[in-house]
This record gives C-alpha cells, sequence and structure tokens, in this order.
C-alpha cells in the first residue's frame, strides 16, 4: 500500500476522534459537542474521500483492485459513523463515547483497506 | 455484583426493575453491542464475498464463515434486546460463537490443511486481532453479570 495524502488525512481524523472519545469516555463524560462532531469529521472526511475518488478515476487514476470492492467498503463505512451515532445517542453515557470511539477505529481500518484495494492489493 | 461499577453512566436500571434485561445494551453492553454490530457486519461481507465469488475452492471453510456471519448477526441483535428470551438466545449465540473461535482455531493450528482458506475464526481470530477470540469471553462475562435480572425477583 502507498501511503498517499488521502490515506495520512483520513488516518489522523479517524484516530484523533477515536482518542477524544476515549479520552471523553475515560473522564465520565457522555457524548457532548466534541465527540460528536469528531465523529461527523470522519463522516465528512468518508464523504470527501468518495468524492475525490471519483474525480481520481474520471481523471484516468484506475483503481489497481476490484472496483466493486472498493465502493462496496466505501458504501459500508459510511454507514459506521451514522450508526455509531445512533446507537451512542440513545444512551447518554459516558459508555456511549466508547461506541463513538470504535466508529472511528472501524472507519480507520476500513480505510486502511481502501488505499489497499486502491493500489491493487487482492481481496481476502 | 453491583451496577455501580459503571459510576457515572447514571442511566442503568435498579437492580429489582421488572425490564430488568433492558440493560444488557446499557453501559458497558453498549459499547458490546456495537462491537458485535461491527463484527457481523465485516463477517456478512466477507462471507458474501468469498461464497458469491469462490465457494467452490473452499466450501467448507466458506460455510463457516457464513456461520460466523450468522452468529455475530444473532448475538448483535439479541445482546441489543431486552427480556429474557433474548438473554437466552445471546447466551446460546455467544457460546457457539466461542466454541467456533475455539475449534477453528485449535483445528487451523493443528491441522492447517483442513482449512486452507482463513475464516474469521482462523487461528483464533488472528486476522482480526484476536478480537474474535476475547470478544465471546466478554460477552459471556457481561450476560453473567447480569443473569439475576432475568429471573423474577
Amino acid at each position: 500500500m502507498i501511503v498517499d495524502g488521502f490515506f495520512i488525512t483520513g488516518a489522523v481524523i479517524t484516530l484523533v476522534s477515536t482518542l477524544v472519545c476515549v479520552v471523553a469516555a475515560l473522564i465520565r463524560q457522555p457524548p457532548n459537542d466534541i465527540t460528536i462532531l469528531s465523529v461527523a469529521a470522519v463522516e465528512l472526511f468518508l464523504l470527501v474521500y468518495g468524492v475525490a475518488a471519483v474525480f481520481r478515476q474520471l481523471g484516468g487514476e484506475a483503481i489497481a483492485g476490484e472496483t466493486w470492492e472498493f465502493w462496496g467498503y466505501w458504501l459500508t463505512a459510511l454507514l459506521v459513523p451514522v450508526a455509531a451515532f445512533w446507537w451512542a445517542i440513545l444512551e447518554r453515557s459516558r459508555w456511549s463515547n466508547l461506541v463513538l470511539g470504535a466508529a472511528g477505529l472501524t472507519v480507520f481500518v476500513m480505510l486502511y483497506r481502501m488505499e489497499q484495494i486502491w493500489d491493487g492489493a487482492l481481496p481476502v | 455484583m453491583h451496577t455501580d461499577h459503571h459510576g457515572g453512566s447514571g442511566t442503568l436500571p435498579a437492580a429489582g426493575s421488572e425490564t430488568a434485561t433492558v440493560s444488557k445494551a446499557s453501559g458497558p453492553g453498549r459499547l458490546l453491542v456495537a462491537v458485535y454490530g461491527v463484527f457481523a457486519l465485516s463477517a456478512s461481507a466477507r462471507a458474501g464475498y468469498q461464497i458469491a465469488t469462490k465457494f467452490s475452492e473452499a466450501p467448507l471453510a466458506y460455510l463457516l464463515s457464513a456461520l460466523a456471519a450468522a452468529v455475530y448477526i444473532v448475538a448483535t441483535v439479541a445482546l441489543a434486546k431486552s427480556g429474557p428470551r433474548a438473554y437466552w438466545i445471546s447466551v446460546a449465540a455467544v457460546s457457539v460463537e466461542l466454541a467456533g473461535v475455539l475449534a477453528v482455531g485449535l483445528l487451523s493450528l493443528l491441522d492447517p490443511a483442513a482449512l486452507p482458506h482463513d475464516t474469521v475464526w482462523s487461528g483464533f481470530g488472528k486476522g482480526y486481532g484476536y478480537v474474535p477470540l476475547i470478544l465471546p469471553l466478554l460477552g459471556l462475562w457481561w450476560l453473567w453479570r447480569y443473569r439475576r435480572r432475568i429471573r423474577p425477583a
């Protein structure tokens, strides 16, 4: 996998979001603006990543791996922050911040996989 | 076992509450359901992909993948729902999961040729950071803690 700007940006956003949520849980805070916005930032990054991927492909940069697998990961990843937000705000306890933190970590792993597919990794 | 271990959450129903299993998806249970949800999603995607594209290569391994996915889905839903029925379904699902990860893990260790293709549970889930091994233990511990809640007071 080639470490590019997309991966670095995404890794920073997702991991910072996870860190913020875990710290908030450790200091016993229920989900607040900061943790929820950090998860929103993860979703925003995914949207930008997806739009950029469309333009990169239109510009002639092909996905080296399976195209449908890349977009399958992307669509699934889009659902993760939304589902985590929904599940977390139904109960506003500090544990819900760990649910929000799990979203960032999950999206990070999925981004890693998407970057591998983009650069031509074989499917598992 | 007392709920005050979760100090700060403040939303757990009292121990004598009649719809006590609501609390199964509360506090730490909330995170447990979320992690199970992630595994339900990834195991389903992986099994669906394997069966759709290369089922004939290793039918047994990919059927195991599908079984793992089904177990994760049942466990996620049962852990999230309240009521004694959901409680026992989650106990069963999490136990099957533990048995599965131990059996497949042992098999892949003792006889690697029997399962040449990876499943979620191969090598005790090492492809997933051993979370598949730890998750059912945490799940059973969590359900054990709530065992009294499902009996009539």
